[in-house]
């Protein structure tokens, strides 16, 4: 029996050597690209390489609203208060239980108006759509039944008026110079298709028309933590995928996309939660298939505010969610994997995302089972475990940290010697426990998931303040 | 390999980051009082020279050979710019004889910077585009050092090359400079050509006359990004777009253009072909009826407005709407639609009656 442990043990272990070699070869690989990436960007910036002017694509920002009664007059305030000037705001309703019309209508003086709408993507029908014109660009909100996320942005990609589109959240900010930035990327190559926006927590920043007036790291412990965790993931990863044309993820919290594009692949999938990597992956997948040269950016300067959930129980709601948005994609798009036809996309990004996102949860619970099996059998060199677990805690840390002082000096912001502690101390915390914590909520994520497979996963909002 | 070998590996790889890190950013915060300095250099220098030029109406001829010698470094060229940015030294009638008076350094430069790194040159440009912003100087020598420029395969250097040409270009450089850029190698946006174009700061007829004549030789794209041009500064090639709306040949979004031409700028002959567009009942051909049905908004006659009642009919989306839109510009009333109105389309009531009530909220607000 001991034998059969040590050769499963064994296994095991060089299971979970190749796995972190590659979990941390990656992980140096993207932190080392995206920050030297932010770096190189400066040094453009500062020497102008830039396309400096007005040059402005038309945009429609379409905002999905569900319950925001709270948070959406200051988001569609901000959305006015943007430097650029060819946009419309179309806010979709999609059949909120409180006054979410009602406050845009009060609000922004809207006129009800029976405005036929092409069903270009399919979608639940509009109830009623109110128009106003009497603000800096044409408002228009539709209110529909509700049928989800997908749905309401469906209806929002159906009454735009522009060839491009912006996705974006009802509780989120859009920085002032966010559409400019955003749409360079089509300026510079024909063939850009979608581009993502950088998503930054905005627990602890102030924001005064649409600019960052003062930042500090949030008071509380878990949006802190999730600060550090969005430069070393997503900032880095992405700019990364970036550079391979790679990027399978644009956040629903503030993307770019060509609209025809978006169409004749067919919009949004309302069956998934993960919609906005969803519609990434099979505009991948439609360009690729009829042979359409495309290109998916990422604008590292284009910068969205939003709100991380600030409670545990939030926390783990939305990472749950964010799972089986994952796991859905992949599934559906599972004829890229390893598939040479779909390029860098089926060959890395796809298969980054199933092992090191998709399974991860699972191959780190069933790493520390392990461990307590090691445990109980005695077969355990504990000062070996410890030091191996402290390097990777220490190993990721300083990634963690490298990603955040990056973003921090290429954008000027200045921090405080508390802030700077802080950091170092939670990014050690993050590595150690929350992602432990969080790989575990992932774990039991498809426990049950078709039952809320329409929700959209509510947080706790608090009113923004934004100035 | 041996796994503490690796792992002493990777955390040296820590090391050496979080050692950048401080590295860089201690380099940052030095380089902001450095270029403060460099800046305050640059500003007694130049307002010696300004008192210099009030004295003797010329600059000291050993200024011009600092320059041409400090400049060659883009930090110093950066400070130097502040200073002639944002300082009274850029404002005066003073300043403006200093700039002119530097001229022969700013050349020497142009042939310094065309032989540095893309990024560098790039912003020797842009330095460019703000110095010559606002002053004609058509000097030959410098105008055929920024077509070396344009030719450089990197999008910003292009780009600020040729708003220098915008700037202060004759005719006769700029469009071979737009030849140049048109050489497919870079992509540049036919927005950013048509907006370049249009910040021309010379006489945009004879810019045009000059394009026109030269307008076979350039690629489609580039002959879009022209004939938008052409469509927001003049309303003199009214036959000539007219010939490209009219050739089945020709390109697609070049007839668009056309046809939008001849939408913006009034041309009795191009009615009836305009209205032919709009009652084609070939849907393939529905983006030609689409911006057709939006032209003839500005086309008068009770034809006209059958023709685009007719078109409320059409089974494509896009030509309902723009019918509508331009019916609503021929203040068509409730009363003059009413077969529409009461009529069994259902698509064509539900459109028309939209651009109605849109036109009296838009009314009653703007």
């Amino acid at each position: 029996m001991m034998d059969a442990y040590k050769q499963f043990f064994e296994y095991v272990g060089v299971f979970f050597i190749l796995y972190m070699i590659g979990y941390a070869s990656f992980l140096f690989l993207a932190v080392t690209v995206g920050s030297s990436m932010l770096y190189q960007m400066k040094r453009r910036n500062r020497l102008k390489s830039e396309l400096l002017g007005e040059y402005y694509v038309p945009v429609t920002i379409v905002v999905p609203a569900y319950n925001e009664e709270v948070t959406i007059e200051a988001s569609i305030r901000s959305l006015l208060a943007l430097e650029y000037k060819l946009y419309e705001i179309v806010i979709v309703d999609d059949g909120s239980k409180d006054n979410t019309s009602k406050v845009v209508c009060e609000a922004f003086n809207m006129k009800a108006i029976s405005r036929p709408i092409q069903r270009k993507v399919p979608c639940q029908p509009e109830e009623a759509v109110y128009e106003s014109y009497e603000w800096k660009v044409p408002i228009t909100l539709i209110r529909k039944k509700n049928g989800g996320k997908a749905d309401a942005l469906n209806m929002g990609i159906n009454a735009s008026k522009y060839p491009y589109f912006i996705c974006m959240d009802a509780d989120s900010v859009l920085q002032y110079d966010s559409l400019e930035k955003i749409v360079r990327p089509v300026l510079e190559d024909s063939r850009v298709v979608a581009v993502g926006g950088v998503v930054r927590p905005c627990n602890g920043a102030e924001i005064k028309n649409g600019r960052v007036v003062s930042y500090h790291m949030p008071k509380k412990i878990i949006p802190s933590m999730q600060v550090l965790e969005y430069d070393r993931s997503f900032l880095a990863a992405r700019i990364l995928f970036d550079r391979f044309n790679g990027s399978i993820i644009i956040s629903g919290a503030f993307g770019l996309f060509k609209k025809n594009v978006v169409i004749d692949a067919g919009g949004y999938d309302a069956s998934t939660m993960g919609e906005d990597m969803e519609l990434v992956v099979k505009m991948h997948a439609y360009c690729r298939e009829n042979g359409i040269p495309y290109r998916i950016r990422y604008a590292t300067d284009a910068v969205c505010w939003t709100q991380v959930p600030e409670k545990m129980k939030d926390l783990c709601k939305q990472r749950r969610r964010w799972h089986i948005g994952l796991f859905q994609s992949m599934v559906m798009h599972r004829r890229m994997f390893i598939n040479h036809k779909y390029g860098l996309v089926g060959m890395v990004s796809y298969l980054y995302f199933l092992i090191y996102e998709l399974l991860s949860p699972y191959i780190e619970v069933f790493g520390i089972l392990t461990v307590a099996l090691a445990f109980w059998v005695d077969l355990i060199n504990v000062p070996f475990m410890i030091l191996f677990y402290v390097t990777y805690v220490v190993y990721s840390a300083i990634l963690s940290l490298t990603a955040f002082f990056a973003r921090v000096h290429t954008i000027d912001m200045k921090l405080t010697f508390s802030d700077f502690v802080k950091a170092i101390v939670l990014c050690l915390v993050e590595v150690s426990c929350l992602r432990m914590i969080l790989a575990w909520i992932r774990t039991t994520a498809l426990f049950g998931y078709k039952k809320k497979k329409h929700s959209w996963g509510r947080i706790e909002r608090k009113q923004i303040q934004f100035k | 390999m041996n796994i503490e070998v690796m792992i002493y590996v990777y955390g040296a790889v820590c090391v050496s980051m979080i050692m950048f890190n401080f590295v860089y950013n201690m380099m940052l915060k030095w380089s902001v009082p450095r270029m403060k300095r460099r800046r305050e250099k640059f500003e007694r220098m130049v307002m010696l020279q300004l008192s210099e030029i009030r004295r003797s109406g010329e600059i000291d001829p050993r200024h011009a050979a600092v320059l041409r010698r400090k400049l060659c470094h883009v930090n110093d060229l950066m400070a130097f710019h502040m200073v002639i940015n944002e300082g009274d030294a850029g404002k005066s009638e003073l300043a403006e004889t200093y700039l002119r008076q530097i001229r022969p350094a700013i050349l020497y430069l142009a042939l310094v910077y065309r032989d540095k790194a893309n990024d560098k040159a790039g912003y020797f440009t842009y330095f460019l585009s703000n110095y010559t912003a606002g002053r004609q100087m058509p000097v030959d020598s410098l105008q055929d050092i920024l077509l070396e420029y344009v030719r450089k395969e990197n999008l910003y250097c292009r780009f600020n090359a040729l708003k220098v040409l915008y700037h202060m270009a004759n005719p006769e450089y700029v469009v071979r400079a737009i030849k140049i850029a048109d050489d497919g190698n870079v992509f540049m946006h036919n927005k950013l050509i048509t907006e370049g174009l249009l910040s021309y700061s010379g006489d945009h007829g004879q810019l045009i006359s000059q394009l026109w004549s030269e307008f076979s030789g350039f690629s489609n794209h580039m002959k879009l990004a022209i004939l938008n041009y052409i469509r927001f500064c003049s309303g003199d090639y009214k036959e000539e777009m007219y010939a490209i709306m009219t050739d089945r040949a020709e390109n697609i979004e070049l007839r668009l253009s056309a046809i939008r031409y001849l939408g913006k700028y009034y041309y009795g002959p191009a009615r009836d072909d305009l209205i032919g567009f709009v009652l084609d009942g070939d849907m393939s051909r529905w983006e030609y009826a689409t911006v057709a049905a939006s032209s003839l908004a500005s086309y008068p006659g009770q034809e006209v407005v059958d023709a685009l009642k007719e078109a409320l009919h059409s089974g494509n989306w896009y030509v309902r709407y723009s019918a509508s839109q331009s019916l609503e510009h021929h203040n068509v009333d409730y009363s003059d639609i009413l077969d529409i109105t009461a009529g069994n389309d259902r698509y064509a009531r539900e459109m028309m009656m939209y651009r109605l009530e849109s036109r009296k909220l838009q009314s009653a607000e703007v």
